[in-house]
């Protein structure tokens, strides 16, 4: 089991009032699967996946990731544990617009310590993969879209991560490009790659195996088969 | 991540802001010139004093006939003094601790002939002893003798500007120079002494590159014969231990003043004392100099601060996601650290440049001596590091305690 979470909960102080943004959830995820996260606004679903992504810690509940407590852990060791075993693919990209595509890419492992040489020829390497072997020394706002995303699928595989965590990835682009950006998930998948996906287009989320639906926080329903927005109602 | 990685993203940084991480800069720059500028304008005017004091002697005490005020001469004259004289100097010799050699001095301005070329000159009268209280010696020939006072000879001794101007690379010894209608025999030439010219001067040395030394006898039974009172201008006194010149200097005045029956018809002067006093001064100097350099350095400093606040605002996404893929609450921390520390060593490599080439050309100009210390380097170079960490310090802070979550949602 690559993640096991129970009774997770998140709350946020706001002032006066608190916020439940996940109000106990419990979840596993295997190793070399595809989940697809679904949900309303506000439903907890980028909640879920901050926590399940090692940016935040839970208030509340167990979360084991590969076995390890994240709980325990301080910044650094979650900082360090987040570089190796975490890739984020963002809706809005999050690529930094002042280094190039290649610079990019390799900031992971900076943060890994990894020697230059060795940064320089996996960063490379996946950028072919994802068919930008020729704009390594562009600077993302010469990007489409489409690009900009493949980079970030780069960026996200650099370190080699237990988990893919995308946020909505298709949600700045256009039908074609989102398909191919889709297409290159899947792929990441096919070989072996644990992924979980937020959404809320029952298309995007039909490319997974298992569809999970929250609402106000909790889990509602989880699918192990394709779905349609009638299944989702309410 | 290796240290160098940070110095390369704080150096990128800086690239991509070229215009504005030198405006960032300036206050740096400046402060830190000025510094230099500053230090090196006073360390110049410390060593010029100090090298004049001491070519006064830090051993010497100098006892100098004052004029008088038509009422202080009333006075003396009612009281009987005669002004500084012979017997003053004998008094001295038996009453200081520690004299070593004491010597009159009698000014006269004249000029020194030699055949047809003329110097203007100042004849020193004086004993055989003044080469030792001032530490100058004959570099030919000799000093004046017991016997030259004793005969009252005729026979002069030259100071090396003088020998130069009358008889250029020919030997003076021996020959025969005109002063005041009559000849003297040149016996010696002293060695010439540094002395600084058109500076900025605490105290006036005379130059005695241009004294002409004669026997005070021969000074007195020449020029003087028609007066009723010998006075003298001066005497000067060696005391053999430094730790003694202070006191010494007292009893010499409780003495000389007995002497002149109350009458301060003279001044004492003693180098160390104006030594002592330069070094003060020059310690208040440097004090409101340090000042002055801080409330720039400060300003500096705040100046750096308020950008990289207003940089860590600007660059709270990037922030967030360098934590999103793996960066520490330290890794983002060194990074703005890096980059303001990097900015102000900058500023500071810069300004002791441009601090250097202002003390230049402060030399050049307007003539002042400038000294450009390497502690004053060293200690600016310093100071721009520790304005780097302590103003970089906060902002470094702010990015690094950013919720990486809420720094991602930020457009």
């Amino acid at each position: 089991m690559l993640i096991e979470a129970n009774g997770l909960k998140r709350t946020y102080d706001m002032g006066a009032v608190q916020v439940h943004a996940l109000r106990g959830v419990d979840l596993e995820i295997e190793k070399g699967e595809f989940l697809a996260i679904m949900g309303p606004s506000g439903s907890g679903k980028s909640t879920l996946m901050h926590l399940l992504g090692c940016l935040d810690k839970p208030s509340g509940g167990d979360y084991l990731f590969n076995g390890v407590e994240i709980q325990a852990l301080d910044d650094l060791e979650l900082s360090r544990f987040r570089n190796s075993s975490v890739g984020f693919i963002f809706q809005s990209f999050n690529l930094i617009n002042q280094l190039t595509v290649m610079e990019n890419v390799e900031l992971p492992l900076l943060y890994s310590g990894t020697p230059k040489e060795i940064r320089r020829d996996r960063a490379t390497e996946l950028l072919k993969t994802v068919k930008l072997g020729h704009r390594l020394d562009h600077y993302p706002n010469e990007l489409s879209g489409g690009e900009k995303q493949r980079v970030a699928a780069a960026r996200a595989l650099v370190v080699d991560p237990d988990i893919v965590l995308a946020d909505e990835p298709t949600g700045n682009l256009d039908t074609k490009t989102g398909k191919e950006i889709m297409e290159l998930i899947a792929s990441l998948h096919e070989r072996g790659v644990t992924v979980v996906l937020v959404t809320h287009d029952v298309w995007v989320a039909n490319w997974a195996d298992r569809i999970i639906q929250m609402k106000d926080g909790e889990i509602l329903k989880e699918f192990r088969e394709k779905i349609t927005a009638d299944m989702l109602q309410l | 991540m290796e240290y160098n990685e940070y110095i390369q993203i704080g150096m990128n940084s800086i690239k991509q802001h070229k215009l504005r991480s030198l405006l960032t800069m300036l206050g740096v720059i400046f402060g830190v010139a000025a510094v230099i500028a500053m230090m090196s304008i006073a360390g110049g005017a410390r060593e010029a004093a100090i090298e004049q004091i001491k070519l006064l002697g830090t051993n010497n005490i100098r006892i100098r006939a004052l004029e008088l005020t038509n009422d202080k001469k009333a006075e003396a004259e009612f009281k009987g003094s005669i002004g500084l004289n012979i017997s003053d100097v004998n008094l001295v010799e038996n009453i200081a601790p520690g004299v070593e050699a004491v010597a009159p001095l009698k000014f006269i301005d004249l000029d020194v002939y030699y055949q047809d070329k003329q110097a203007n000159s100042r004849i020193v009268g004086t004993n055989a002893s003044y080469d030792e209280v001032i530490n100058l010696y004959p570099d030919e020939g000799r000093f004046i003798s017991d016997l030259d006072i004793l005969e009252a000879k005729k026979v002069c001794v030259l100071g090396g500007e003088i020998a130069r101007e009358l008889f250029s690379l020919k030997n003076p010894l021996g020959e025969k120079v005109k002063i005041d209608n009559a000849w003297y025999t040149v016996i010696g030439v002293m060695q010439s002494k540094n002395i600084r010219k058109g500076k900025s001067t605490v105290i006036k040395v005379r130059n005695f590159n241009r004294d002409v030394y004669v026997p005070i006898s021969t000074v007195f039974n020449r020029f003087l014969s028609a007066e009723l009172h010998r006075t003298i201008n001066e005497v000067s006194v060696r005391i053999s231990d430094q730790d003694l010149v202070i006191p010494s200097s007292r009893i010499v005045n409780r003495a000389v003043l007995r002497n002149h029956y109350g009458v301060k018809d003279y001044e004492i002067i003693v180098p160390q004392e104006l030594l002592a006093q330069a070094q003060k001064t020059q310690q208040i100097f440097n004090i409101v100099m340090g000042a002055i350099a801080a409330i720039s350095l400060l300003v500096g400093g705040i100046g750096i601060m308020n950008i990289m606040l207003a940089t860590v605002t600007e660059r709270i996404r990037e922030i967030g996601i360098r934590r999103a893929i793996g960066a520490s609450e330290r890794d983002i921390m060194m990074q703005f650290l890096n980059e303001t520390v990097f900015i102000s060593v900058s500023g500071g490599v810069i300004g002791i440049v441009m601090g250097a080439l202002m003390a230049q050309a402060i030399t050049a100009y307007a003539g002042w001596d400038t000294v450009i210390s390497i502690i004053a380097v060293i200690s600016a170079f310093g100071i721009s590091v520790g304005i780097g960490i302590v103003f970089g310090l906060y902002p470094a802070r702010k990015a690094a305690r950013m919720d990486p979550i809420e720094a991602l949602r930020t457009e």
